[in-house]
């Protein structure tokens, strides 16, 4: 029994953490969410240069072989510098899916330009009436000679605005709910009969509506088998949740501990609010709430690096309790700040959004909870 | 007990009705003399302008329910914008505590709504502990003026407002309560300087307003120098009663149903979903006790009592409810809670829910936070001493 990082791992974890603290300053996050991109194209130069980019790639595909625990240590602190840069989007999703689908000189090509930090993906899986039904897929892929032809819409594609390549997923055979006959394709943003409409969300990322008509591509665009993508969309929708909650956890620890700090220092009635018990027992279910949520990550991490998708219900338990912790620290955070937790100038605010965010992505709790029971 | 509706109440609510529809906004209408012309209409009924002001100063006298009638159907109606601060807030203090030359003054123009008010209350330093504040108000040499000095917070509207009622410190030797002065002032003049802060939705509705050498005229002073406090608590008790919401919430809750009845799923809604379904029922379970709390204790003053243990309940209560219908309205947005900045994708209400949710986190703040009415509760209702923390 181990909960201990590797020397690697600890390398890994305080180089990232070094990086929040020297960038990662609210009134720089703010620029970088309001500025043309949305995020760094410098700091994700950084990010290559680091080596977080090839975290979960192969050596021999130039990344550097780390695990699920590798991507949680990356991710709690990305969650404790609230960033903005879109490493879910390219790295877990997009990566997750190329890393799964492509062979020989392709996949050299675009997994080297993507660890180099030259490759922007974005994953248009979920439409408007799947919610969060994974197999739920309308969007069409109807064969043409030795291409395709896809219609349909993704209305909430993270990245989608800035990525160079999309990884679109749509239907070649099967009814609405099937997990077989889903076909993911790669398509060049530019393409004709691609709409595209980007937009912020309320957590200062950003994010796109993706409409497809008649939009035309080769046979090669097709990543992997056709109709055969549901193992694929599987995995990474599991490692996106598990990116999530780490990310959500880095978040949680910031929301509690700064609420911590604020009720100490803030005095009214002549105490400090940590005199009154009300406030301190609520502090303490923070706390308990956020070490509960410590200990569900990494047994579901840790589950997933050995078992694969078998872990599957631990990850929905991890989802879940996730998600209601952050909403019980995220709301209590902000009710103990008084009128400086509804604003947005201190960084409490803006920690609070992106777990609202996080809840809404790949199943919020109740929809967890329920896999987990089923 | 007996809850039903007496024919000339029946009657009282179709008035109503026909009165809401007569006076509709049509589309093209200029809104702003639409409202002004709104509430003489509505004035023209006989105090239905300021249902709430006593019939001496020309509200409409009348009963608890319809009082309740009158929430039930404005809640559905279309009205035009009000804020609370001149007819609720500031008018109920100048008619009780103002003199004659005061309310001649300052009611009118509360009333027509031509000058917009902002309340003065909480500092950076004095939030929950309001009675803790510092804004200083000296007397002039010569006995003709105040000159303020000090910095307010959370002032919403200041930025629009004509003028503010202000809690001002003109005695720092005594008791905290003591040697507070209520003052009133234009917003519009040198000395007074507002800065907006920007709240977690990314709107602007409440300021920092800092006073150098505002000069306030002593006739200006409401009351007497010293006893601010006293006229500000009876507003404050007022303000909280003010805020439950009940008819609102109802209206709010089944627009939730509706709008999550429009969220497929499968060959249904997001009403079959069951985890869904159960959160909705329960918040509809709490609402229905609640609505009765309210007309408990709206049966209670109709009687001329007392407001019993159960008024102390309904702010918390309903600032609860009304949070988890917020909640519950972005949850069933699903994904698209999150897109923003005017973008519309996926369920139409779904923008919207998310901005209501992260409005309604401060219902539970202003007006007298939730732990604080408990405090208030735990000693005046229940009876106990607590450790202290509230005023
Ligand atoms: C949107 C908005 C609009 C507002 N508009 C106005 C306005 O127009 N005019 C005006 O004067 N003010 C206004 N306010 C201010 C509001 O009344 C104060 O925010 C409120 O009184 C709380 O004060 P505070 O923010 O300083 O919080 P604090 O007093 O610092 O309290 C912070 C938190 O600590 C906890 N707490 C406080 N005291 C206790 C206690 N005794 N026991 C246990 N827990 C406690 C509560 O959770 C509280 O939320 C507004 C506030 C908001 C958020």
């Amino acid at each position: 029994m181990n909960f201990d990082l590797t020397e690697e791992q600890q390398l890994l974890e305080d180089s990232v953490a070094r990086f929040v603290a020297d960038h990662y300053a609210l009134d720089k996050r703010i620029k970088l969410a309001n500025g043309k991109l949305g995020f760094s194209a410098e700091h994700w130069q950084t990010f290559a240069e680091l080596g977080w980019l090839a975290v979960p790639f192969d050596e021999a595909d130039g990344g550097i072989g780390g695990g699920p625990v590798e991507t949680m240590v990356v991710m709690e602190q990305f969650g404790r510098g609230l960033i903005l840069e879109p490493y879910l989007a390219t790295v877990i999703l997009g990566g997750g899916v190329l890393r799964r689908t492509l062979e020989g000189e392709r996949r050299a090509e675009l997994l080297g330009r993507l660890i180099e930090g030259k490759l922007q993906l974005a994953f248009a899986h979920s439409e408007e009436q799947a919610r969060w039904d994974l197999e739920d897929v309308v969007s069409s892929a109807r064969q043409d000679g030795d291409g395709w032809v896809l219609n349909g819409a993704k209305p909430v594609v993270y990245n989608g605005g800035n990525a160079d390549l999309l990884i679109v997923s749509a239907r070649s055979s099967g009814g609405q709910m099937d997990s077989d006959g889903i076909s993911l394709f790669l398509v060049d943003p530019k393409a004709s009969g691609v709409e595209i409409q980007a937009y912020p969300t309320v957590d200062g990322l950003r994010a796109a509506e993706i409409k497809m008509t008649d939009v035309k591509v080769d046979g090669d665009a097709l990543l992997g088998a056709a109709g055969k993508a549901w193992p694929i969309i599987e995995a990474v929708a599991d490692e996106a949740v598990l990116a999530l909650c780490a990310e959500a956890l880095g978040g949680l620890e910031v929301l509690y501990k700064d609420t911590v700090q604020y009720t100490q220092e803030r005095q009214q009635f002549g105490h400090p609010m940590t005199d009154f018990q009300t406030v301190s027992h609520r502090l303490v279910e923070m706390f308990m709430e956020y070490e509960q949520c410590k200990s569900l990550l990494y047994r579901a991490t840790m589950e997933y690096a050995q078992n694969g998708h078998e872990a599957a219900r631990t990850l929905s338990a991890c989802k879940h309790l996730i998600g209601t912790a952050g909403k019980f620290i995220g709301e209590t955070a902000v009710q103990l700040h008084g009128g400086m937790g509804v604003t947005e100038e201190l960084r409490l605010g803006h920690f609070f959004k992106r777990q609202l965010v996080i809840e809404s992505q790949f199943g919020n709790a109740d929809f967890h909870l329920e896999k987990f029971a089923a | 007990m007996d809850i039903e509706l007496s024919a000339d109440d029946l009657k009282f609510r179709d008035d109503v009705r026909e009165f809401f529809k007569a006076h509709d906004y049509k589309p093209g209408q200029d809104y702003a003399q639409w409202r002004l012309d709104w509430f003489k209409a509505a004035r023209e009924q006989g105090g239905w302008d300021v249902p709430k002001w006593p019939k001496e100063f020309g509200g409409p006298g009348w009963s608890p329910t319809q009082h309740y009638i009158w929430e039930q159907e404005t809640a559905r109606a279309n009205l035009p914008w009000d804020m609370p601060f001149g007819v609720g807030m500031v008018a109920p203090i100048i008619m009780n505590y103002g003199n004659a030359e005061q309310q001649e003054r300052f009611l009118p123009d509360i009333r027509a709504r031509t000058v917009n008010w902002c309340q003065g209350y909480s500092e950076p330093g004095a939030g929950s502990d309001l009675a803790s504040l510092k804004t200083k108000a000296e007397l002039s040499a010569d006995g003709k003026h105040y000159v303020v000095n000090g910095s307010k917070i959370w002032t919403t509207m200041a930025h629009i407002a004509d003028w503010i009622f202000c809690l001002t410190r003109t005695d720092a030797s005594g008791k905290k309560q003591e040697g507070i002065t209520f003052l009133l002032f234009p917003m519009k003049q040198d000395g007074i300087e507002v800065k907006p802060i920007i709240t977690l939705g990314g709107s602007h509705s409440v300021n920092t307003v800092h006073f150098t050498d505002v000069k306030v005229p002593v006739e200006n002073r409401i009351g007497e120098e010293g006893k601010g406090w006293t006229y500000a608590k009876g507003l404050l008790a007022h303000e909280r009663t003010g805020l439950a919401g009940v008819s609102r919430s109802l209206v709010a809750l089944e627009k939730l149903k509706y709008q999550a009845g429009t969220v497929k799923r499968g060959n249904g809604s997001l009403l079959d979903d069951p985890s869904f379904r159960s959160k909705l029922a329960k918040l509809e379970v709490d609402l229905q006790a609640l609505e009765f709390t309210e007309l408990r204790s709206l049966a209670r003053a109709a009687s001329g009592q007392q407001p019993g243990p159960e008024s102390s309940i309904l702010k918390l209560k309903g600032t609860e409810i009304q949070q988890r219908i917020a909640h519950l309205t972005m949850e069933a947005a699903g994904p698209h809670m999150a897109p923003w900045g005017g973008i519309h994708v996926g369920p139409k209400f779904a923008s919207g829910g998310t901005q209501s949710y992260l409005g309604s986190r401060a219902f539970t703040i202003y007006g007298g936070a939730s732990e604080v009415q408990k405090d208030i509760i735990a000693k005046n209702v229940l009876g106990i001493r607590t450790q202290g923390g509230s005023n």
